[in-house]
């Protein structure tokens, strides 16, 4: 049997719906942020939904059941891919404002999970901007939207939290095991040492 | 028991995978979500791993800050910070904590301690929704008092002790609030040696 070098993650889910108190009209794009070691076999890398109008409820839910599909490999977990989403609305003359960027990784179990993830904009650094800022109807945006995946220089940001999405995946891995990888306790308590290291083992013990 | 990891077999038997089986490998990937039950809630975080001598760290980062967050309801701070670090280790001696440090950033941009705290990353694998409770020291009763009508209040000498238990005895405290993280841990060549966890 040959020996994988590389595990498979599949990924498949939902950008079910959101809550934006003080918005109407919004639509998300998505994006995937992951390390050098890591390629999308398949699936889009970046996707944009319908624009929505909120329930005419009580519950004021933004719903998007926007589909999320994609299949990456990787040697090693480590820059295990982030799904950034970031949601754009449209103002009362119709331009586009970002209305806030959340970011998770994709989860690391297999199985169903369900995220509820802040969504948050940064904020004008002076007073100045800010009065432009609103003169002009346009707020300050990442220039790359990747950049609320990473860890390095988030100090000099301040940033507003005004919403929240939820979003659903479903996991499957492949060889993850085979690698030498333990994901769930299980498995550790059920070791799968390769057939090769048990037969000698075995060989030896008798 | 385990003061290093024993092989139980010669390695070059043991190489199936192509990679190297020396160590054990600890990978930590997840989120400082956010803090929860402080006074106010425009927050910033500190945060930090700490390991014993026997832990590497491959790649990720080691300490760093989270971005201010001014948030729009005044339930909880979100920081949605990112962590991924991949460790490799001789021994499970020293296995590593996250510690903290909760400031509050007020309009004028004055920054003010809130609280420390630290947690022990899982030991064992899988996806961890962990709740950090947080404390912060209180002085004598006329410290508290000057705190109260001027703000600043003690801080750590010794930041150390944020996640050491030598020396606390000396120090009055009061509770905070809470920093909710979500962490996934894989482990990797732990069962080869022998260790359960």
């Amino acid at each position: 049997m040959a020996n994988p070098s590389v595990f498979l993650l599949m990924v498949s889910g939902q950008i079910e719906s959101a809550e934006f108190p003080e918005f109407d009209d919004i639509y998300c794009k998505y994006c995937f942020s992951y390390g050098l070691d890591w390629a999308i076999t398949s699936g889009l890398d970046e996707s944009i939904t319908q624009i929505t109008k909120k329930s005419r409820d009580e519950y004021q839910r933004f719903v998007w059941n926007f589909p999320i599909d994609a299949t990456f490999k990787s040697t090693s977990p480590s820059g295990w891919p982030q799904l950034v989403i970031y949601a754009y609305g449209l103002d009362a003359f119709g331009t586009d404002v970002v209305r806030g960027y959340g970011v998770c990784h994709i989860p690391i179990t297999p199985g169903r999970h369900c995220l509820r993830l802040p969504m948050f904009v940064p904020e004008s650094s002076s007073l100045l901007q800010k009065l432009t800022a609103w003169f002009l109807g346009r707020r300050p945006e990442y220039v790359n939207p990747r950049v609320v995946a990473q860890g390095e220089g988030r100090e000099v940001t301040r940033v507003r939290t005004q919403g929240f999405l939820t979003v659903s995946f479903n996991i499957i891995m492949k060889d993850m095991k085979k690698l030498g990888y333990d994901i769930l306790p299980s498995d550790v308590q059920n070791p799968t040492i390769p057939a090769g290291v048990a037969g000698t083992e075995t060989a030896k013990a008798s | 028991m385990f003061h290093t990891l024993k092989k139980t077999a010669e390695p070059s038997r043991r190489v199936p995978f192509g990679h190297s089986t020396k160590m054990a490998e600890v990978h930590v990937i997840g989120q400082i979500v956010g803090a929860s039950g402080f006074p106010d809630h425009s927050l910033f975080c500190k945060w930090g791993i700490h390991s014993g001598g026997g832990w590497k760290i491959l790649s990720g980062l080691r300490e760093g800050q989270t971005q201010v967050d001014n948030p729009q309801s005044q339930d909880a701070a979100y920081f949605a910070h990112p962590i991924d670090i991949h460790f490799a280790t001789k021994g499970i001696q020293g296995w590593p904590r996250m510690h903290f440090q909760v400031w509050h950033q007020d309009a004028f941009g004055r920054n003010e301690l809130y609280g420390y705290g630290f947690v022990h990353l899982p030991t064992s694998p899988g996806q961890h929704d962990i709740d950090c409770p947080t404390w912060r020291p209180t002085g004598t009763f006329m410290e508290s008092v000057s705190q109260f009508f001027l703000g600043g209040g003690p801080h750590l000498k010794n930041p150390d002790l944020i996640y050491s238990g030598a020396d606390r005895y000396k120090l009055q405290t009061i509770a905070m609030g809470k920093i909710h993280l979500r962490i996934g841990i894989i482990l990797r060549n732990f069962d080869k040696f022998g260790i359960e966890c």
